[in-house]
């Protein structure tokens, strides 16, 4: 499946829209595919000092808890609130309303850590 | 780790591949653990029905006048009071009452049916031959026979134009042996799922025709072909135990609430003296249910604590769409811990969430 151009990408899985000094952060199409139907997610408090690729929280399948890693480093400005009732948000739609955190950007040249829609492709196909 | 290729195959496996199904290692063989989704093929067999590759469970099949007396001093439950062409639950021991696999008897014409976990299957193998006795003749079909269930409320309207059966004179727990799309079968009411339903044993070279023809037969009937991870989720809200789980060497069938299934008037079985001794002190810890409070799934490992006193442990827990959507486990705790209507605790990442003991099933189904 091609990923969204204008985003970029972890190895991990996570995808993060850069926009001025802030990010928006989610979990990829494929990591909502391997996980299967999510039930659970917890997110990084809003305020938090959070720094790229660090453990921020986990998301959990019917079947298994996965560890959340942040692709970007900053202060949490905003979380999406609406996953706690309705966690099937990310599966639906995770590149739009289940989008995870928002962050205000600590370094702008975090981004060079990351990898281009097409990069990341090769990763999630291989 | 275990390299794919490692693993074995059912007779179903190209039609899993062929069907999308995420592939997982289970118990030796590659089986489907999804194939559109765990929720939605939950929902199937709950509404409408569900077909399941169990070919990984094995079967054993018991010959001669002496298998029930024999069966009889391996097991926990009554064997030789079973009427031809009935099933039966039924769990074999250690010495210590820890459950070596929990099974189920098939009593047909001439022989009998065993089938076991297939994470057990060589254990098992090796301990029935182990104790074996005169005029007992064992035969493995694991990995030769297939088993296929039918489960959720369409079963008999989708299974009964394709077998010579009478579905309805076989009872719950009852099975008899017959054609499904003509080839030979036994046709069991039995599974693990809380739904009605049929277990069908079937030769591996015929597995395929009849997926696939019930798949494609049935597709507007809502038929889906479902993994072991909705079946995990329907047994665990039906109350059924899942070895490895809430029954283990450790775990006797006292400690999970499987009485039902002890006879204790037998003179003489395997872990006998130990489960009565067990259930007579009454100390031991036990299996629970328990439906937590809150959107955070409890997972196997996670402490269960009563007030700030740890108790015990969860053993099994997932989301229970059947269950109002809740998040159930189940936990082997300590005795005060375990009234129906306590108010405990799980740990979850350093934080404890409140959990309420409650009888099981967490779910029956309307009859």
């Amino acid at each position: 499946m091609a990923q969204p151009e204008g985003l970029l990408y972890s190895k991990e899985h996570e995808w993060v829209k850069i926009e001025g000094d802030t990010a928006l952060v989610g979990i990829t199409d494929y990591a909502q595919n391997s996980l299967g139907d999510i039930v659970y997610v917890e997110l990084p408090r809003v305020g938090k000092a959070i720094s790229q690729f660090g453990n921020v929280g986990v998301v959990e399948s019917v079947k298994a808890v996965s560890d959340l890693f942040t692709p970007i480093g900053g202060e949490v400005l905003e979380i999406n609130d609406t996953l706690e009732n309705d966690p099937a948000a990310v599966n639906r739609d995770p590149y739009g309303a289940g989008w995870l955190f928002k962050v205000k950007l600590a370094d702008a040249n975090e981004k060079n850590n990351l990898l281009s829609a097409a990069d990341y492709e090769k990763i999630a196909t291989e | 780790m275990t390299a794919s290729t490692d693993l074995r195959r059912t007779a179903l496996y190209d039609e899993h591949v062929r069907l999308g199904a995420r592939m997982v290692p289970f118990a030796g063989f590659s089986m489907p653990v999804q194939y559109t989704g765990v929720l939605r093929e939950h929902d199937a067999v709950r509404h409408r029905a569900g077909l399941f590759d169990l070919s990984h469970m094995a079967q054993f099949v018991l010959e001669g006048p002496n298998v029930a007396e024999w069966a009889e001093t391996l097991t926990i439950n009554a064997v030789a009071s079973m009427k031809p062409m009935q099933a039966r639950y039924n769990i074999f021991c250690n010495p210590q009452g820890g459950a070596h696999d929990d099974t189920i008897f098939y009593r047909l014409e001439n022989r009998w049916l065993l089938v076991v976990n297939g994470a057990n299957a060589e254990k098992m193998w090796e301990h029935i031959n182990a104790n074996r006795a005169e005029n007992v003749h064992l035969t493995n079909l694991h990995g030769r026979s297939a088993l296929i269930a039918i489960q959720g409320p369409k079963s008999v309207e989708i299974l009964q134009p394709h077998t010579n059966v009478d579905l309805a004179n076989v009872k719950y727990y009852f099975c008899a042996e017959g054609t499904v799309y003509g080839h030979p079968a036994v046709i069991a009411r039995t599974g693990y799922t809380g739904e009605d339903g049929f277990e069908l044993f079937v030769d591996g070279a015929h597995a395929s025709e009849i997926w696939n023809a019930l798949l494609r037969d049935h597709e507007g009937d809502g038929l889906e072909a479902c993994g072991l991870g909705s079946r995990d989720v329907l047994r665990l809200e039906a109350g059924m135990p899942l070895y490895g789980h809430e029954l283990t060497e450790e775990i006797t069938p006292v400690q999970a609430g499987l009485q039902w299934a002890l006879k204790t008037a037998k003179p003489e079985f395997i872990g006998r003296n130990a489960l009565i001794e067990q259930m007579e002190r009454d100390e031991y810890p036990r299996i629970v249910g328990l439906v937590m409070e809150g959107r955070v799934p409890a997972r196997e490992g996670y402490k269960v604590f009563l007030g700030d006193r740890e108790v015990g442990e969860v053993r099994s827990g997932s989301m229970a769409p059947s269950v109002g959507g809740k998040n159930i486990a189940t936990a082997l705790v300590a005795k005060e811990a375990a009234t129906v209507g306590t108010v405990l605790a799980v740990e979850i990442r350093g934080t404890k969430h409140e959990a309420t003991v409650v009888q099981q099933p967490f779910y029956k189904r309307a009859k």
